[in-house]
């Protein structure tokens, strides 16, 4: 009877089991873009890949192709609806007036400062010195200088990573959930998942202003949350990633300050 | 039911475990693929059609991208188009279709990535003596390319993830099921599914050996220097350890990688297996050290500033077997000047003056040679070297300080 119990404890607790978490970063004077504003999106970097039985990731050409243009066009809507004028990278050569070369230097300068985001605001490694200070990072001249070339206001980063767990995947699953009812219990073996990040860079300052990161993970492998090879499903991730951009620190309380 | 059926004695697992490790130790060394084996399967212009193999592509692509803009590579065009037609002679029915690339990293190692780019690194051709020699690493990564090494490996990881995935499952199930732990055969299970995976990355390398000893022996260029580079190698390792009083590391079950070793052992063997008696080989020594020339003083500067005085002495006295000159006898100076025991100042000195000996000496030859000879007191013979510096080196960073040295 214990082991039934058990059991169903766990089936009431598989929706439970996909979890979707969100964590944002700005600079302490950062407003949302809005109004009348010039964007420029580097080529989104994204990968879409199955999730085999035996848990590896197997890139699929076809469906990171799918997703990318999926999210373009879920970008393009979002962008309009805050009146942005918005210049969408497909490759590094399509910027008038700056060399391929420059793009890609400026692509690896934002992922290199990128994963010290990542290692300092995301994995733990917190800086004692700049603690309550929200994001205080920057591209510095670089940037500066990409805005002038170009008259770009903005710069955004965007990389998308999802794995879609594999029929057999989900038949271990099963499996495993099948193994609860004997004793053997192993449902949470892990299914889809998806890691999102994106920074927004001033290219007035050539300050990184915000950052984002959105993971979203199934133990149980048959579990679905927005999938990028669907339109629904990258407008959702669009939506979680970019589309509750909030003021800084400073502008928040001085916003609360003048409500008061 | 039947629950003492599956119950196993710990005992009898533990000696099946020990018999079953013991197998797969003995299996390290492996059964020689012949190099007539070796037939390419892929010709000009191959393309992926499955969606396994598409998908690695387009994410090569993509890492390819990244590397042809990397600021580790060295473009001068002289030395990449040398490499090309290199590629081109020993590169089988994808000759035209390679790419490679030059990166700028002082160690021993070049890759072959899955869609025909390779990437040399410059610690490779400063070890190399000929162009046989590089012609075969080469040919090695294009017989990765060539036998669809990374797709094979790759579907061969997915089967046993998957096949152990299942029966881990499964024994888990079946196990708890029938009333009995299975969970030891799984961990054994798991080991094997390791294990295994290493040795099928070994038996593609060893593929890749022999079908790179056929190439080069097909472009004519003598088969046994790719042997010859790993005898290099295991010496090189040998001095390196010796220095730093440890052993040579030897190859384990989790080698991804043949022992050099083994490797030329097999390569001797294949070697004289593709010669074809009465034929002309020829290793093209005098035009590869033209086309190094020009970046072979840089690599050696890397060298020695490894900090690994072992491998870099035994190098360059490798390199010197085809004749000292001057380059070679100012590193051998560096590398003990740098290795700073006692006693390498003088070693150091006499490697200075047998390097300005030589009409090649590069002119800081000149200037430690002046500062060996200064600091002997031979301050006359140290003007005229530190005078030879200057107008080798007029515009040298410490030029005002050397001309005030001379008084």
């Amino acid at each position: 009877m214990r082991k039934w119990g058990l059991a169903l404890a766990l089936v009431a607790a598989v929706p439970m089991s996909a979890c979707v978490q969100t964590r944002q970063f700005a600079d302490v004077q950062f407003t949302p873009p809005q109004g009348d504003y010039k964007l420029l999106v580097l080529r989104p970097d994204v990968s879409v890949g199955s999730l085999t039985t035996g848990g590896m990731v197997e890139p699929r050409a076809d469906w990171t192709e799918q997703a990318r243009t999926n999210i373009i066009a879920a970008l393009r809507a979002q962008q309009a609806t805050r009146g942005g004028k918005l210049h969408i990278l497909e490759r590094r050569n399509q910027l008038p007036g700056v060399s391929e070369q420059e793009v890609a230097d400026f692509e690896r300068l934002f992922y290199a400062v990128g994963q010290s985001i990542v290692l300092h605001k995301y994995l733990g490694e917190y800086l004692p010195t700049k603690r309550r200070q929200g994001l205080d990072w920057t591209l510095g001249e670089d940037a500066v200088r990409l805005g002038q070339k170009t008259g770009y206001d903005y710069a955004l980063f965007l990389h998308a990573e999802d794995s879609v767990a594999s029929g057999g995947r989900v038949a271990l699953g099963v499996l495993g959930l099948a193994g609860c009812f004997v004793g053997f219990c192993a449902p949470n073996v892990g299914g889809s998942s998806q890691l999102d990040y994106a920074g927004l860079v001033d290219l007035k300052t050539g300050e990184v202003v915000w950052f984002n990161v959105v993971s979203a993970s199934s133990q149980v492998p048959g579990i679905a949350f927005g999938d990028l090879r669907s339109p629904q499903g990258a407008a959702q991730m669009v939506d979680r990633l970019l589309n509750r951009m909030k003021p800084g620190q400073a502008v928040r309380r001085a916003r609360a300050a003048s409500q008061n | 039911m039947c629950a003492r059926c599956l119950e196993v004695s710990r005992r009898s697992l533990l000696v099946g475990g020990g018999v079953a490790a013991a197998s797969l130790a003995t299996g390290v060394a492996q059964a020689r693929v012949l190099p007539r084996d070796m037939v390419p399967l892929v010709g000009p212009g191959y393309k992926p059609t499955e969606k396994d193999e598409q998908g690695i592509w387009q994410l090569m692509d993509r890492a390819e991208e990244e590397i042809a803009g990397s600021n580790l590579l060295m473009t001068d065009p002289k030395l990449t188009g040398y490499l090309r037609d290199l590629i081109g002679k020993v590169g089988g029915p994808a000759a035209r279709d390679f790419r490679i690339y030059l990166a700028h990293i002082p160690e021993f190692n070049a890759m072959m990535f899955p869609t025909g780019f390779a990437v040399i690194f410059s610690g490779l051709l400063l070890r190399m003596r000929s162009e046989a020699q590089l012609a075969g690493v080469i040919a090695h990564e294009s017989g990765h390319f060539l036998r669809r090494h990374m797709i094979r490996s790759w579907r061969d990881q997915r089967r046993k993830s998957d096949i152990f995935a299942i029966a881990a499952m499964a024994a888990g199930v079946g196990g708890a099921a029938g009333g009995a732990y299975l969970g030891d055969y799984v961990q054994l299970a798991q080991l094997g599914t390791v294990l295994s995976l290493f040795q099928y990355s070994r038996a593609m390398e060893a593929e890749a050996d022999a079908m790179g000893v056929k190439l080069i022996a097909e472009a004519g260029y003598p088969p046994i220097e790719m042997a010859n580079v790993w005898q290099q190698l295991i010496g090189e390792e040998t001095a390196s350890a010796r220095y730093r009083r440890k052993r040579r590391r030897r190859g384990s079950l989790f080698d991804t990688h043949p022992s050099p070793d083994s490797r030329m052992a097999d390569l001797k063997l294949s070697a004289a297996e593709v010669t074809v008696p009465g034929r002309a080989y020829d290793d093209g020594r005098a035009r590869y050290l033209s086309a190094i020339a020009a970046i072979r003083p840089m690599m050696l500067e890397d060298q020695v500033k490894l900090n690994d005085p072992g491998a870099s002495q035994y190098l360059i006295e490798t390199l010197a077997q085809d004749g000292w000159n001057g380059l070679l006898r100012y590193y051998e100076g560096e590398v003990w000047r740098l290795r700073n025991r006692r006693g390498d100042d003088a070693r150091a000195a006499l490697s200075y003056a047998a390097a300005v000996a030589y009409s090649d000496a590069p002119a800081d030859a000149w200037r430690w040679h002046g500062i060996s000879l200064m600091k002997a007191g031979r301050m006359s013979e140290a003007r005229s070297a530190f005078a030879r510096y200057l107008t080798m080196k007029p515009d040298a960073s410490d030029a005002a300080w050397v001309r005030q040295m001379i008084g």
